[in-house]
């Protein structure tokens, strides 16, 4: 065969083996491997050119410095600049090493022991040595984008919310990439989730794409997706803020998804909605204010505006608060001592409303820190008709111990004197004058019941002090016993010490019904029994209380005006005893209890048990310290 | 180094192997056997596994014994050192990531046997593998073992028993010189391989491979080519594929299958391929070319040592009765005469390209000094 023919087979040859690896390592060893066997060569090598010299990226044999012909080849390209190329040494008698340029990459060397590659063949391998670099430049860009590719998967695949990478052709999206967080969200599917994010391409607008168009263009043109959206998942159903990013891709549109999972910040919208309805129609006013001697307010409720009796809101605007004040100085002491305190509970001050009124309210807030510095959050109740209330009372109150009492005591002392002139054969009259005295003394009992009851609620709706019930027990059956020999008051509860919280109010209640039972008792012998156990009270532990006498019961009136709360013209009681168990036990926050018993009647008390070393006060007026017995 | 040529079996082979691991200077031993020799039987595989020195060897169809051909029994050599004996396992499926890195760092040589019946592409994988790691650094001599008409058979060896579809290599730290040569000249070509898998060629130059092979022989010699005595008149027109400053690499066609040709060892797609023919005085003076290589090579030049001989035997049939004289063309005085007659040879030449050949003499003056 010519050597012309010879040589163009052999170079032929060589191109087959260039290119067609996956690596740029791959690429370099195939094709040095198919220089070596065509020339006839026995080492070489392809290196790459760097910043610090030309690094190796294949060699035959494998470990180059084995070799002395590829080391002597190496040696001569450390010393030679690029423009050097094709090159020629011959370091021993008849070996030969020729290093030739891969334009923008390297070099190659190859190495003929024992023979020499001819200068027709030399000058025949530069078109394939071009290739080869190409296809070497080639391999390591695609090396390069490889690694990006990897760190952009690592990326991917760390990011903690459902990403997925898609493909929409002939209007039809689906995922060619997903993460892991996406495949535990949605699922194994290839289906974009959510509703139809691809839309018909007949509404897309845009000339760019014309397979599809994206629901919601926040950026004209590009298509880019942001919008929220409902999507199923494994779990169930969730709620996602969907963005949808193209990306530029030759055979078809591509997107990457992202779906935040906001399911939670949407409940927690949907609670904070409500919430704030449930403020706005609160009839009490909800408002936000700077502090200072004026404030200003930040924020006001429906509420504040029916209570103030404004238009509107807008009233509020421009207004201090100072100015709703009835005495505007009281806004600067109020100020100063919520700074002080930090919160404030049921203040109690008057308001000007904006049509000149003026109103009792009840004001709590706490100051919290924003970054525009302290403001107040405040609730202001309406107290207006409750304080003219306690008007009334106080006013009844004096009517009752002073007026009412001043005039029974002239009455009685007139019947009084009344009575002693009276001769002792006259009967008639003087069964005239004692019942005179009887109902003087009646009224002066309920008088002074009256004054009872008002001293209950001057004592406020709680107390924090431990009772021992046995012991307070104990105490009112022997007062009754010492004070009615003639009566029977038992105590039968269990040796061991059951505590409420409590405090005069139910030796008051107790007393009241003990008193009940003795005197409105027909028998010779009126007998009282006092029992305690432990019961369960809307799921939480009481004390049970029970007062059984043996005497006539209790009208049926006076129980339904007990057990409805409140009295009617046609249903009311004769006096104030009941009324004053039932306000005492609802202010101790107790309740009673009213059965008939064979005979007489069973009043059952409840109130919660807590513990004997809670809160303990020698005497709360009970006149029973805590675990004292007594 | 010393050998041994025996037709015995079972505890009597034994007996001949263990006599000759006893000698002083043989430290391991390469096996070559004859087809004659079951090496399937469990006497056989016991008797390997009794050795107390390394043992790599194969089956070829003969065995060349003091320089004379054998047919029958079995020749065991022994190697003056300690080889390192490797099986690389499932050659069919070796790719191009295949490790060759022997145990044996800084070894001078490696005898090479591989299932001639393995997937050509796997055994140009360990090939093309062997010589990037080692290129001339390593002196690889041996050849293809199997029988000629055998196929799914056990052919290799090493003291863990027999093997298939493998190789087996023996490095050692004998200094070696090699010789490459065949002697086929070009009658026809080139030719493209426009189709072809492993060592298959279905077309060539867009045409039915046989019937270009065929036109080729018939306009260039006086022979016919018919595909039912394909072999017997293929033998004597190798394919040749070429190679810049050497002899084209042989491929031997032995068979047809509708226009697909099969070759021992393979044959690329999209190389060219010329078709080879040979006198009986070129290829005998090849092969005296290629010893007269192997014994100035300056590795061994002025020591004592052994020719290894590795020989096609489609060079011995195609010889035939001349092959005799090719034999004592290799001969040579002082240097005793072993080898085997293989299904393809493996050897670089020190200088040059590792490459799996057919219908070549491939000879090695192997030193008795390490």
């Amino acid at each position: 065969m010519p050597e012309r023919q010879q040589r163009v087979q052999a170079l032929y040859e060589i191109a087959l083996t260039i290119g067609g690896k996956e690596t740029l390592t791959e690429t370099a060893d195939a094709a040095l491997a198919g220089y070596l066997r065509k020339l006839n060569c026995s080492v070489g090598g392809i290196f790459r050119a760097t910043e610090d010299g030309y690094t190796p990226t294949a060699t035959i044999p494998a470990d180059p410095t084995g070799n002395a012909l590829l080391s002597a080849g190496i040696d001569h390209l450390a010393e030679r600049s690029n423009d050097a190329f094709p090159s020629h040494t011959e370091p021993t008698a008849g070996d030969h090493c020729y290093l030739f340029s891969l334009p923008e990459f390297g070099a190659l060397v190859i190495g003929k022991q024992g023979g020499e590659l001819d200068t027709a063949t030399r000058s025949a391998l530069t078109p394939l040595n071009e290739k080869l670099a190409e296809a070497c430049r080639n391999k390591l860009v695609e090396r390069q984008l490889r690694e990006q590719r990897n760190r952009f998967e690592a990326v991917f695949d760390a990011i903690p919310e459902p990403i997925a990478d898609t493909v929409v052709e002939d209007g039809t999206e689906e995922i060619i990439a997903s993460n892991a967080e996406f495949e535990r969200t949605f699922g194994d599917t290839d289906k974009t989730p959510g509703t139809a994010l691809v839309p018909d391409g007949s509404n897309s607008d845009s000339g760019e794409s014309t397979q599809h168009s994206r629901p919601i263009d926040t950026d004209d043109g590009d298509h880019r997706v942001t919008t929220e959206t409902t999507c199923e998942t494994v779990d169930g159903t969730g709620e996602f803020l969907f963005h949808g990013v193209p990306v530029a891709g030759d055979q078809a549109d591509e997107y990457i998804h992202l779906y935040v999972d906001i399911t939670d910040q949407k409940h927690r919208e949907g609670e904070l909605q409500r919430y704030e309805r449930l403020v706005e129609n609160l009839p009490i006013g909800v408002y936000r204010t700077t502090p200072g001697p004026d404030g200003e307010f930040k924020l006001v409720n429906q509420g504040l505006v029916d209570i103030l009796e404004a238009d509107s809101k807008a009233y509020f605007e421009n207004r201090s608060v100072s100015e709703i004040y009835a005495d505007p100085d009281e806004r600067e002491a109020f100020s100063d001592r919520l700074l002080s305190e930090g919160a404030v509970d049921n203040v109690e001050l008057q308001f000007e409303t904006a049509a000149g009124n003026q109103i009792w309210g009840e004001v709590s807030g706490i100051v919290t820190q924003t970054d525009d510095g302290p403001v107040f959050e405040l609730a202001l109740q309406d107290i207006t008709t409750r304080k003219e209330r306690d008007q009334q009372l106080d006013v009844l109150n004096r009517v009752l111990r002073h007026n009412l009492r001043n005039a029974l005591n002239v009455i009685d002392g007139n019947a009084a004197m009344l009575e002693d002139e009276l001769s002792d054969d006259n009967d008639e009259l003087q069964s005239h004058v004692e019942g005179i005295e009887r109902r003087v003394s009646n009224l002066e009992a309920l008088s002074e019941k009256a004054v009872t009851v008002r001293s209950l609620f001057d004592q406020g709706r709680s107390t924090t002090t431990a009772c021992d019930v046995q012991a307070l027990l104990a105490r009112v059956a022997k007062e009754f016993e010492d004070r009615h020999p003639e009566a029977r008051v038992v105590v039968d509860a269990p040796e061991e010490s059951l505590y409420v919280n409590a405090d005069v109010r139910l030796k008051m209640a107790l007393s009241e019904l003990v008193s009940n039972a003795v005197i409105h008792n027909n028998r010779a012998t009126p007998e009282v029994q006092l029992t305690t156990e432990t019961v369960v009270r809307d799921g939480e532990p009481a004390v049970e209380i029970v007062i059984t006498d043996n005497g006539p019961g209790i009208p049926k009136h006076e129980r339904k005006a007990i057990e409805s709360g409140e009295e009617t013209p046609l249903q009311h009681g004769t006096g104030l005893g009941l009324w004053l168990v039932y306000w005492a036990m609802s202010l101790l926050g107790g309740d009673i209890h009213i059965d008939d018993a064979d005979p007489g009647t069973r009043i059952a008390l409840q109130l919660p048990q807590v513990g004997g070393d809670a809160h303990a006060q020698p005497d709360s007026g009970t006149g029973v310290a805590v675990n004292s017995g007594d | 180094m010393e050998f041994a040529y025996s037709s015995a079996t079972g505890d009597a082979l034994r007996n001949e192997l263990t006599s000759l691991t006893a000698q002083t200077r043989v430290e391991g031993l390469l096996v070559l056997a004859t087809p004659a020799v079951d090496i399937t039987a469990d006497s056989f595989e016991t008797t390997l596994g009794s050795l107390s020195v390394p043992v790599c060897g194969g089956l070829f169809p003969q065995v060349i014994v003091d320089g004379e051909p054998r047919t029958s029994g079995l020749l065991a050599i022994g190697l003056p050192t300690a080889p390192t004996v490797t099986v690389v396992s499932e050659l069919s499926e070796a790719g191009d990531d295949l490790d060759a890195s022997l145990p044996a760092d800084g070894s001078e040589a490696a005898f090479v046997f591989v299932d001639a019946h393995a997937d050509a592409d796997g055994v140009r994988s360990l090939i093309d593998a062997l010589f990037r790691t080692y290129s001339v650094g390593l002196s690889v001599v041996g050849g293809g073992a199997g029988r000629l008409d055998g196929g799914d058979e056990p052919c290799l060896f090493t003291n863990d028993g027999v093997s298939k579809d493998a190789a087996v290599m023996a490095a050692v730290d004998q200094p070696i010189g090699i010789g490459v040569r065949h002697g086929w000249n070009e009658v026809d070509g080139p030719f493209r391989i426009t189709d072809a898998d492993g060592g298959t060629i279905r077309e060539l130059d867009g045409e039915p491979a046989f019937e270009v092979y065929q036109e080729a022989i018939e306009s260039n010699t006086d022979a016919t080519l018919h595909r039912e005595d394909f072999f017997e008149t293929a033998t004597a027109y190798p394919f040749g594929v070429s190679r810049l400053d050497g002899e084209p690499i042989v491929r031997d066609p032995f068979a047809v299958d509708g226009d697909a040709i099969s070759c021992f060892g393979p044959v690329p797609e999209g190389e060219f391929v010329t078709v080879l023919a040979g006198e009986t005085d070129t290829l005998i003076g090849a092969a005296e070319q290629a010893a007269e290589t192997a014994l100035t090579a300056e590795p061994i030049a002025d020591t004592p040592g052994t020719l290894c001989v590795f020989d096609c035997i489609s060079r011995h049939l195609y010889l035939d009765a001349a092959f005799e004289h090719e034999v004592a063309a290799i001969d040579t005085a002082g240097w005793p005469m072993v080898g085997a007659l293989t299904i393809g040879e493996i050897a670089n030449d020190g200088t040059g390209h590792l490459d799996y050949y057919n219908k070549t003499a491939v000879v090695a003056a192997v030193s008795d000094d390490a």
